[in-house]
């Protein structure tokens, strides 16, 4: 067997064993609740001091004017580029040596969702895609500022990236999400296909995460908790990358669903074309439940002539609205559940 | 341990719509993935039988509670039916291939395919389900196992179109990560539900299900231009009915081509361009689906806007992702599957 083979075989094998770890894990979490053995202990803890650090966190939120300071983690590449090409790889010799309980879910972590950061994709001198006199900046402002109006009325509070035609870099984009310490964040775009005739709608996060084992470990030990913040971080950072992804996901499924059942009635011909994952920047830049979605298709004729009226924007908004105020409420009742 | 006690080892493509097994003693079997229960007494009676599996249990579906575990490729959550269902599958294809529960059974080795979109949704589900089924249990996505099988680990892509699920993976010579792989909704199901849509749409009386229509669609499917029209027989108020369903055939068939040209479009150009040329070269169409005629040159022309590529069909493609399983089965290490088990 050449070496090539024997090298991927080799991660087949130490996947299925990361796996094999959560499941051993899960399975002797619910006899450890007294018996505190260090590493399940070690485990329980996590999901407590997560809890621990965010409220501190945002006990602590600046006001939206500093987030030209605050961004704690950069883009990954030129920001001007909408794509990063890092690999996200998971080191699974790390996870073998420290399993850190990968899958996250909201029910591990009952937070609430009252900020949302608005982010209409490009503006200034960069346009996006075009389509006709259609311009996707414009576009993307307009249905934003729809969708600030829905969500504004619902209670909720909203900023935007830009409120009017200005070019912002994606580094800035996710530094000021960051610093307003945003709750959820969501980019539009509007996409441009190759093959004109496809219409369709798609939504993207970054990353998987799901394993609803570790939720009732969270449940079970996020009550009390003697650890200090310090004392957690390192293994908080890790683990909450996981946790964004996995909330970013469901933020993404419920936007998606939410798009496709609204915008299908109006527009026969749109295809679904689902929940997907990719590195974009402003993704990889955010540290709050981050999706990015193309409501629409500039590249598609029939498309372009909706894009072009109120109605069907308001349409994409009320449909965007919809899905981010499902996520809100499945947050709201596993709290109440929880509680 | 294994011990110096013989080693079968088997790999199984757990797929939506079929399953199949290639076990080392030379056994390939394949099943259609249903489970099903005798719905009351009289039908356990009638059927003498706790559980159907496979064609069995489509064939009498009548009178069983039929279940097909991976829908859009992947377990409904939270259904222990389904869990069990998935068991039953593996329990009877270990059986075909000759695996009993006597103390002198060889140890079983399994390395089970799964729909990739199961792989990054229900792996842990499914390998809790499937645990206890097999001695030492490898899971490994699809795509991942057809790719090895065929010994195309580098600079490839594997379009595999199966009934839940069409699953894009990109070998670049390492474990598909996330963003190596991409799923559709729209494969054989979706054509399925289109062509029973499109054909009561022209003949609104006709007694039709979907299990006709799938099997109509294996025989009969085609992208492109109909060889010659295709009509089937069913019945019309009770009378058997010959039905032109070329139209609705060619409609159905061709409405997985574009959103799968799509995503080509799409994936392409995001590999490292040095091997895009490459990969453009070695895109490989597997999957029960892939079948349908002029798919897959279909699918090539549809490369014309990034200079054009080649896209090969699987020899095999019900037994290649089994096949692939086998390979990696016998190539993993003892002491790999010590860990495994």
């Amino acid at each position: 067997m050449d070496r090539l083979k024997r090298q991927i075989l080799r991660q087949a094998v130490d996947e299925n064993l990361s796996t094999i770890e959560g499941r051993r894990l899960e399975s002797s979490a619910s006899n450890v609740t007294t018996s505190g053995r260090p590493t399940l202990l070690r485990w329980a803890l996590v999901p407590i001091l997560a809890v621990v650090l965010v409220v501190v966190v945002w006990a602590a939120r600046p006001p939206l004017e500093s987030w030209q300071q605050a961004s704690r983690k950069p883009p990954q590449s030129d920001p001007t580029a909408r794509l990063a090409t890092a690999s996200h790889e998971v080191d699974l010799t790390d996870r073998l040596l420290f399993p850190v309980p990968r899958p996250m879910d909201m029910r591990a972590f009952p937070l609430e969702v009252r900020r949302i950061l608005l982010d209409p994709g490009h503006g200034g001198d960069d346009h996006g895609t075009l389509g006709g006199a259609l311009a996707e900046k414009t576009l993307t402002l307009d249905i934003a500022q729809r969708l600030a109006k829905l969500l504004e009325k619902d209670g909720l509070e909203v900023e935007m990236t830009r409120r009017d035609d200005r070019r912002i870099s994606l580094k800035e984009r996710a530094a000021q999400a960051n610093a307003w310490q945003a709750d959820l964040f969501v980019s539009i775009h509007i996409n441009w296909l190759a093959t004109r005739q496809v219409r369709g709608i798609e939504t993207y996060y970054l990353g998987p995460t799901d394993d609803p084992r570790l939720i009732e470990l969270a449940r079970l030990e996020n009550r009390q908790s003697g650890y200090r913040l310090a004392e957690m971080k390192p293994l908080l950072e890790e683990i909450y990358t996981d946790y964004l992804q996995g909330q970013s996901l469901q933020l993404a499924q419920r936007v998606q669903r939410s798009l496709f059942a609204s915008l299908h009635k109006v527009n026969p011909q749109l295809k679904n074309r689902g929940v997907k994952t990719a590195p974009f920047v402003v993704l990889v830049s955010t540290e709050m439940p981050a999706i990015l979605a193309e409501v629409s298709c500039l590249s598609n004729q029939e498309e372009e002539e909706l894009l072009s009226r109120p109605y069907y924007r308001d349409h994409i908004a009320q449909a965007l609205a919809r899905g981010i105020r499902g996520y809100a409420d499945d947050i709201h009742q596993i709290e109440e559940k929880g509680s | 341990m294994s011990g110096s006690k013989e080693v079968l080892n088997v790999g199984i493509d757990l797929g939506t719509s079929r399953s199949a097994v290639s076990a080392s003693n030379g056994q390939q079997h394949v099943i259609e993935s249903y489970v099903g229960w005798p719905v009351d007494m009289v039908a356990r009676k009638v059927l003498k039988k706790d559980i159907l599996i496979g064609d069995e249990a489509v064939a009498n579906r009548a009178m069983v509670d039929l279940r097909r575990p991976l829908e859009r490729g992947l377990i409904k959550e939270g259904s222990e039916k389904d869990i069990t269902a998935v068991k039953e599958i593996l329990n009877h294809l270990l059986k075909l291939v000759g695996v009993s529960k006597d103390k002198k059974a060889p140890t079983v080795r399994a390395v089970v395919g799964i729909p990739a979109e199961a792989m990054r949704v229900n792996k842990q589900h499914l390998r809790n389900a499937l645990q206890g089924t097999v001695d030492s249990l490898m899971i490994v996505s699809e795509p991942f196992a057809v790719a090895y099988g065929l010994d195309a680990l580098l600079n490839s892509l594997v379009i595999d179109i199966g009934a839940g699920t069409t699953d894009f993976c990109v070998m670049r010579g390492r474990l598909p990560t996330e963003e190596d792989q991409r799923t559709l909704t729209v494969a054989g199901d979706s054509i399925d539900e289109l062509l029973l849509k499109l054909i009561l749409q022209k003949y609104p009386d006709a007694q039709i299900t979907v299990y006709m229509v799938r099997q109509w669609k294996e025989k009969h499917g085609f992208v492109g231009s109909a060889q010659q029209p295709v009509k089937v027989t069913a019945p019309i108020k009770g009378r058997p009915t010959p039905l032109d369903i070329t139209d609705a055939m060619k409609t159905a068939c061709e409405s997985i081509v574009e959103p799968i040209a799509e995503t080509l479009l799409d994936l392409l150009p995001r590999i490292e361009p040095e091997f895009q040329e490459q990969v453009r070269n070695s895109i490989i169409l597997s999957g029960g689906t892939s079948q349908i005629a002029g798919l897959r040159k279909a699918l090539q022309d549809s490369l014309e806007p990034l200079g054009g590529g080649a896209v090969k069909s699987v020899k095999n493609p019900v037994f290649d992702g089994a096949d692939g399983g086998l390979a990696i089965a016998l190539d993993a290490l003892d002491s790999e599957w010590d860990q495994l088990t």
